[in-house]
């Protein structure tokens, strides 16, 4: 135990911003026309909007409890055994959440680059390096977070620039189309389950050098990675247009399909995105199959997690492997994601109820006693 | 530290037993590939249509009629005809191979075409697909969907429609460049850059297709004599069937109501007064569309500002030495081309193809109006039908070149 | 200190059934005071040896005694007519003086003897050991104690440039064997009492002497006793070389990375104990080890801050650039060829399956046949004489080259590729670190076989990785670029002007960050001389001109 407390502001910001940022940004475009049409960027921005607020939420959580993760503290506040349970679904969530960026990212793969190759093969690998990287600690955790993090941006941004200039302003018209408002709840909630990665904050807050700032990096972190979401949503809608948009599975990689660099150095930008994009969903893996096996380890008060790191793997694998398809697997992914808001935002908002009510109780019980 | 041992271990199993395991999936080498350049798509006729095998199906049991049957022509390019580095002389064997193939669909023609080419199909180098206008008239939507699920498709390739068979298009033998479907591509891809075309590549021409206020437009393209490609007009479409096609000076009517900056077209201007006339060219346009309801109907006004140049005059007699003169030509200019805007919107209205895209703009700026009365792309294809539209265009010529008179 | 959690390095449990410790049997028991029984110690253990020199002599012609010393050692001369001389012919001043045996030692250290290193010892294998390090001894009989005076001279080369850290503007000096040398051209740039060199033995046959040397103040404390600590748990018979305590000292002996840096130069030493390292030398090796390191000092050169900084920088980049070909180029080249041919330009494309539709081996095995040869290329003409060299290299790259396009064994792009890659890894300043990156294109090539672009990417992300987890005495490897440091990113990419890094990098943890001066630098006001200046300052001075503020834009 006792990593150096080393983890400052800035390496907390780009842990959120690199883990937020994985395979998800492939098809949000979809899901967020689906849900809104035109007003898609209305539909992103508002679930950026929920997915910060549960995310500012766990930071306030956790800069009451400085010295501890979700799974103490939660013991603390709604007593051991309740706690524990809980704890035991975030856990699994976050297993599932690991296995399913597997799988997804894989898919992604054997559909557009390495089509032969068995979806099986590229799962495993990427998961190998994922297990392999999370036998570090969380000191090296954040510098990988805080390496990669301009190598993730970047692409995005090229792309989007490049991608411009077919653009139509008209498919952006009008901004906010309101006939489908159910629809966009639900839009909204698929979107904000983009962000659950963000949960690792809780995870990171007791290594901070100053966890006060906890607040700060998750703002940052939200603002630049949905900052960045919303970019993405906006650029492809105006390039696309809605309803084009309905019939591509990955607007993102579309959008790269059809960018050409001035000059022609590259003919193909989605390859060179894809390969680049390996870096994000790595990121993302890397934190939640962390998080996973670091959360298991204090739920069972281990000394190391790095034997975990090999143990759960199987587990991963077998969940990765299960859904049929990929329009199967994209169900799941959004039933799981929706589904997994309660865990990431009202679980946290309830524990940070009940946390108030105790800590007014116990101010009460002071006062009454002088 | 046993950590790294540990994680050596695992780096030998990474690089050395995955390979000795499984071995290259995906790995095929750039020349075992039949990279297909180009691919010509035309009607299929009756004793072509014998020539089809059961490849990809099981007897007559296709929805497809035979009479629906295509021809697709390939242009393969052949490894090591195609020399690296400066062309050496003498290389008179031709660098790509044309093979022909039958099919029901695309994706059935190229099963077949597989069927016949030792290597394997590659169609990441697919840089044009020719449609035959008697194949475009048909419909496209039947190719669009192998060639969008195909993730070795650029976005970027160019579709065009020929007034010839596409399979001409295959065989022509252009010198200008060693592959001839090359030479046919940055042909088509050059048109927008010097303006003579607007943006046209096939994810573009999906976006359109796809979105519900605007009807997509293709080049078309014609061969004169032998060797020359020609862009002979713009081929328009309702859904996804070709309508109709304008004449080339029309592309350039085109451009300016649908917004594009980059003018590239030049006419006869008539000088007032006189017989003669000049040649203006247009150097770049500005339009703002604006889009109403008149008594519920919709109305659409397009204003147009040209950046014009003269290039030539007709003959001496014309004197260009006062601002006057140009002032006059101006207003010519924008009166004349005010008569062709007009004509062609009148055009497209009759055969239900909005290829400006107005109906986006109605859509974006008039959502209400959108959802309650039209919603669907064919509710708007009919409802464009009785537009009504008005045109101003306002000219500028600014530049007469080095020649003071 | 927590820096230090990782300590579980596993130094071998020595032999210590080294033969030949026969000095050592004799303990620290004291010699005898008789001549003849010292005489007849010295001859049982170093007896056999022709250049055992043992010379009888008469102090001031009355005590008996003898000078004893490995003549291969020493320098007659000093011998002769320093210390000889004076003891057999009285000197003037101590001549008629009573000369009580009990303090002859001291008569002769202090009143006889030319020579500042004359000590005085006592056991007999402390002797011998000194005697074997150039030493000579003279025993006088009835005395307990002998003096040893040191008259050693031991051939060596001058200071010559150094071989391969060559550069076109700085210092052209480098490190030789000797220690003392090493020592003294380090002192030389550093007269200052901070430069500390602490010095210790290792090696229980060799006992090389070791040297730490840091400048106090400056680098961290902790560094150094962990520097002391590791060193001193080495255990061994001999070090002949520096890197014979990199491999002891360095943290993580599996990584193929470079854990220390060694320089031949004193200026790169001198520059790098100014940033708050350690450096260690050995003598018999022309080399320094510095530590603690992290990545981007191995393509950083003296060169780089002693030319002006736009040129630093851009030679900089052209750097990075050639590193990063070194590692992956040819595996980007197979993942093109055999993956993704889409990403080329269609003309280009098509030629290269023309150039390569001779070839009967997949990418992969063509360049890794290519490099393999290379290699062996490489490490050919290293060995070869300086005048062969030359030849073979020719031979080696134009005729091999040229031959296997010709043959159909690779297509003339693989040729390129490899040139390329080749070139790239040379152009790495330090050879470790560019030998890592030579080790590890192999790994990621097969990755690239196996999986095209995205076999590269997994295999990148594992490096980057791997380096990123890596310490090098406490220091993350990947400083400052995560975890971030902004003093210290300004020398990473860029080579920033000197007047802009006015603070030692942080990742150091230097108990001293001030590099410039506290006020601000006026390097961007010379341009306005004379007039110009006074023109500024009756206007009432310029924002720059009187510098209240000492850290404002510039840090």
């Amino acid at each position: 135990m006792g990593d150096p407390k080393e983890i400052t502001t800035i390496q907390a910001t780009t842990i959120l911003i690199s883990t937020i940022i994985g395979v998800g940004v492939l098809p949000l475009p979809l899901f967020a026309v689906r849900a809104g049409e035109t007003s898609a960027p209305f539909v992103t921005l508002t679930g950026i909007f929920l997915a910060a607020v549960g995310l500012f939420i766990l930071a306030y959580l956790g800069m009451r409890h400085p010295q501890k993760t979700i799974i103490t503290y939660s013991q603390d506040i709604i007593g051991k055994w309740l706690g524990r349970i809980f704890s035991i679904f975030v856990i699994a969530f976050f297993l599932i959440l690991t296995s399913l960026a597997a799988r997804e990212f894989g898919a992604v793969v054997v559909t557009g680059v390495l089509r032969e190759t068995p979806l099986e093969v590229t799962v495993i690998v990427m998961l190998l390096l994922a297990s392999i990287s999370c036998r570090n600690n969380i000191n090296v955790f954040s510098y990988i977070h805080n390496f990669y993090v301009p190598m993730i941006l970047a692409p995005v941004l090229i792309v989007v620039a490049f991608s411009l200039k077919n653009a139509n302003l008209l498919y952006l018209r009008p901004i906010f189309l309101g006939n489908d408002l159910r629809g966009m709840a639900a839009g909204m909630l698929t979107v904000s389950a983009l962000f659950q990665g963000s949960f690792i904050i809780t995870m990171i807050i007791p290594s901070m050098k100053s966890p006060k700032k906890a607040l700060k990096a998750s703002f940052w972190g939200i603002l630049i990675s949905g900052g960045l979401y919303l970019l993405i949503v906006i650029a492809t809608v105006a390039i696309f247009g809605p309803e084009e948009i309905k019939q591509i599975f990955w607007p993102t990689l579309e959008l790269a399909r059809t960018t050409a660099v001035p000059g022609n150095i590259l003919q193909r930008l989605d390859i060179i995105f894809l390969a680049v994009w390996v870096l994000a969903v790595f990121t993302t893996l890397f934190s939640s199959y962390y998080f996973t096996i670091h959360s298991l380890k204090e739920l069972f008060q281990l000394k190391d997690h790095k034997m975990l790191s090999y143990f759960i793997l199987p587990f991963v694998f077998f969940l990765a492997m299960l859904p049929q398809n990929i329009l199967h697997m994209y169900e799941i992914i959004q039933y799981i994601g929706r589904a997994g808001l309660l865990i990431t935002i009202m679980y946290p908002a309830f524990l940070l109820i009940i946390d108030f009510l105790r800590s007014w109780r116990r101010g009460e019980n002071v006062a009454k006693q002088t | 530290m046993w950590q790294n041992k540990h994680e050596l271990i695992v780096v030998f199993l990474l690089f050395f037993l995955i390979p000795l395991l499984s071995g290259c999936w995906d790995s095929q080498e750039i020349e075992q590939r039949a990279n297909v350049l180009a691919l010509g798509v035309d009607k299929a006729s009756e004793e072509e249509r014998k020539k089809e095998d059961e490849i990809s199906h099981l007897g007559k049991r296709i929805p497809i009629p035979d009479e629906e049957m295509i021809k697709v022509t390939a242009q393969i390019a052949i490894p090591g005809r195609i020399p690296l580095g400066p062309q050496q002389p003498g290389g008179s064997e031709k660098p790509v191979l044309v093979v022909e193939v039958v099919g029901h669909t695309l994706q059935d023609a190229m099963l077949n075409l597989q069927q016949e080419v030792a290597d394997e199909l590659f169609l990441g180098h697919l840089r044009i697909i020719v449609l035959s206008e008697e194949i475009a008239r048909h419909g496209t939507a039947r190719f669009n969907d192998f060639l969008r699920r195909n993730p070795e498709i650029r976005r970027t390739a160019a579709l065009v429609v020929s007034k010839e068979s596409a399979a001409k298009y295959m065989n022509l033998d252009p010198e200008l460049e060693r592959v001839p479907s090359l030479y046919l591509a940055d042909m088509v891809d050059n048109l927008s850059a010097i303006g003579k075309f607007p943006p046209s590549f096939i994810g573009l021409f999906w976006s359109i297709f796809s979105s519900k206020g605007q009807e997509p437009y293709l080049p078309y393209l014609t061969v004169i004599e032998k060797t020359t490609i020609q862009l002979n007009g713009l081929a328009y479409f309702h859904g996804d069937k070709m309508v109709g096609k304008t004449n080339p000076l029309e592309i350039g009517i085109f451009m300016a109501v649908r917004g594009v900056g980059r003018g590239g077209y030049g006419a006869f201007i008539t000088v007032p007064g006189k017989d003669e006339s000049v040649l203006v060219r247009a150097v770049s346009r500005k339009t703002r569309t604006k889009v109403t309801l008149r008594n519920g109907r919709p109305h659409v006004s397009v204003k147009i500002q040209y950046e014009s140049e003269i290039d030539e005059k007709e003959s001496a007699s014309i004197e260009l030495s006062d601002s006057a003169i140009l002032k006059k030509i101006e207003k010519e200019a924008s009166k004349s081309t005010k008569k062709s805007i007009e004509k062609l919107i009148a055009k497209t209205q009759k055969s239900k193809s909005d290829i400006f895209g107005f109906g986006e703009h109605f859509r974006a700026k008039l959502p209400r109006y959108w959802d309650k009365h039209v919603k669907t792309k064919e509710k708007w294809d009919e409802i464009y039908q009785d537009i009504t539209f008005d045109v101003s265009v306002d000219s500028h010529i600014h530049r007469v070149g080095m020649k003071s008179k | 200190m927590s820096l230090f959690r990782k300590k579980k390095r596993n130094v071998k449990k020595p032999q210590l059934l080294i033969p030949s410790k026969a000095a050592e049997e004799k303990g620290d028991t004291p010699t005898s005071s008789s001549l003849m029984v010292k005489i007849k110690e010295v001859k049982e253990l170093l007896g056999n040896n022709e250049d055992l020199q043992i010379k009888q002599i008469k102090i001031f012609g009355q005590f008996p005694a003898a000078s004893v010393c490995l003549s291969s050692l020493i320098n007659q001369d000093v011998l002769n007519q320093d210390i000889l001389k004076p003891l057999m012919y009285v000197p003037e001043h101590i001549k008629g003086k009573e000369k009580p045996i009990n303090e002859l030692i001291n008569l002769i250290v202090t009143e006889t003897v030319y020579h500042s290193q004359a000590k005085v010892g006592e056991n007999m294998d402390q002797l011998i050991e000194l005697m074997l390090r150039g030493e000579s001894v003279i025993f006088i009989d009835g005395i307990k104690e002998s003096i040893h005076i040191d008259t050693r001279k031991i051939e060596k080369r001058s200071i010559a440039q150094p071989e391969t850290e060559q550069v076109i503007l700085g210092p052209r000096e480098g490190f030789i064997e000797s220690i003392l040398t090493n020592i003294a051209l380090l002192r030389y740039r550093l007269p200052t009492p901070e430069f500390q060199v602490k010095t210790m033995k290792i090696g229980r046959l060799t006992k090389s002497t070791v040297a730490i040397c840091y400048l106090k103040g400056i680098a961290n404390e902790t560094v150094i006793e962990e520097v002391e600590k590791r060193l001193s748990e080495i255990n061994i018979d001999a070090i002949l070389d520096v890197g014979y305590l990199e491999q002891f000292i360095e943290d993580n002996p599996f990584s193929p990375f470079p854990q220390t840096q060694s320089t031949e130069r004193p200026d790169k030493t001198v520059a790098n104990l100014l940033e708050g390292r350690v450096a260690i030398l050995v003598d018999g090796s022309p080399f320094s080890l510095l530590v603690p390191v992290v990545f981007n000092q191995f393509y950083q050169t003296t060169e780089d801050y002693s030319s002006r900084f736009l040129m630093g920088s851009f030679v900089r980049l052209a750097r990075i650039l050639a590193l990063v070909f070194s590692l992956i180029f040819p595996s980007l080249y197979v993942s093109l060829i055999s993956f993704n041919p889409e990403l080329l330009p269609t003309e280009f494309a098509v030629a290269v399956a023309g150039g390569r539709a001779g070839v009967p081996y997949p990418a992969v095995i063509e360049v890794l046949i290519i490099e393999v040869a290379m290699e062996i290329l490489r490490e050919a003409t290293v060995r070869l004489p300086k005048q062969v060299g030359g030849a073979l290299s020719i031979v080696g790259v134009l005729v091999i080259g040229q031959a296997a396009v010709e043959a159909g064994l690779s297509s003339p792009i693989t040729v390129v590729v490899i040139a390329l890659t080749t070139i790239g890894s040379f152009a790495t300043p330090t050879y470790t670190a560019a030998f890592a990156l030579r080790m590890l294109r192999f790994p990621i090539m097969i990755l690239a076989g196996i999986f095209g672009l995205y076999g590269v990417m997994i295999g990148v992300i594992f490096i980057f990785n791997h380096m990123l987890s890596l310490k090098s005495f406490g220091v993350p490897y990947m400083a400052p670029v995560s975890p971030e440091d902004s003093q210290g990113m300004k020398d990473v990419v860029i080579r920033s002007p000197l007047w802009w890094m006015p603070k030692r990098p942080q990742f150091l943890r230097s108990s001293n960050n001030d590099r410039l001066g506290l006020n601000d630098n006026k390097v961007l006001e010379h341009n306005k001389v004379g007039n110009d200046q006074r023109e500024d300052a009756a206007n009432g001075g310029s924002k720059g001109d009187y510098n209240n503020s000492s850290d404002d834009d510039l840090n």
